[in-house]
């Protein structure tokens, strides 16, 4: 694939790329967006490779999911949720958004349980395509959603 | 498995939108040209190493055959090679001319693979490292 081709393609797709990590950042847009340039970095070195032809989508975001969680095993810092609360409510992109309970509440969520919620609610893939992008079986993906969907209802209850 | 209305709509209604979309582009564009730089400079390192070996591998076999040949075309009691000075050492060079010959020849094909075996293991840990990249 020639750089152009890529960048033509990831101009197409980079909102919903952003948004994905985003969430799975907890609404942390520098971060967010670090991820999603390294990712997109990763995605056209091994482009020669690409050969889901129509799934551009789904093999970035499946790149992007493994940078995140290389991301998030290599700083392995805990956050309380005071920090988070903080931390979300200083990030310029997530101003507009009226209800930071859910990025506070996602937070709560082990990294690869935020990915299947988000993949599911967010992005609208179904469970097959959330277990390609996560490289996990189909079995894990609906406890995942199930453990993360009742942990999300726990702490958004009003 | 069926979504959970309440959560789907939550996720929906708050879709993020983002405005620098051209910062953002413009930054993975400057970012992709670094890459493609270094990809570049490994290429070019990886093409010298591998004219490098293949020049090492052909000296290595050209000098090789010149010497064999040349050590079968004389004859087995004449020494390979002789000096006009004769002194001590000197005499004792030309007399075991063969066995040194045989032996800075073993160690010029030793040297050789070596070589070629450690630049091959080079060339493969910089193709790893560019694929980790």
């Amino acid at each position: 694939m020639t750089r152009e081709g890529f960048i033509a393609l990831v101009e197409r797709e980079q909102e919903a790329l952003r948004g994905f990590l985003l969430y799975l950042c907890c609404g942390n847009k520098d971060e967010a967006d670090d991820i999603a340039q390294d990712a997109l970095v990763k995605a056209y070195l091994s482009s020669a490779g690409y050969q889901e032809k129509g799934r551009f989508r789904s093999w970035l975001f499946k790149i992007a999911h493994n940078t995140f969680l290389n991301h998030k095993a290599s700083c392995r810092t805990t956050e309380s949720l005071d920090e988070a609360r903080t931390l979300v409510s200083n990030t310029s992109a997530d101003a507009s958004f009226a209800h930071q309970d859910l990025y506070l509440a996602l937070r709560t969520l082990p990294p690869k349980e935020r990915s299947a919620i988000t993949l599911f609610y967010l992005n609208g893939y179904n469970i097959k395509e959330i277990a390609a992008i996560t490289e996990t079986s189909e079995d894990a993906v609906k406890k995942q959603l199930s453990r993360g969907r009742d942990q999300l209802k726990e702490k958004l209850k009003p | 498995m069926n979504k959970d209305k309440e959560l789907e709509e939550l996720f929906l209604a708050q879709k993020p939108q983002f405005d620098d979309n051209e910062a953002f582009m413009a930054s993975l564009n400057k970012r992709l040209e670094a890459v493609e730089y270094i990809k570049q400079h490994q290429e070019a390192t990886i093409r010298r190493y591998k004219m490098a070996l293949v020049v090492a591998f052909v000296v290595g076999i050209i000098s090789g055959v010149i010497t064999i040949i040349y050590m079968f075309s004389t004859p087995v009691g004449m020494p390979l090679f002789t000096f006009r000075v004769q002194t001590g050492w000197l005499s004792w060079l030309a007399a075991n001319s063969r066995l040194l010959t045989a032996t800075v020849l073993s160690l010029l094909v030793t040297f050789g693979l070596i070589s070629i075996v450690s630049n091959i293991q080079d060339i493969r840990s910089m193709r790893v490292e560019s694929e980790k990249i």
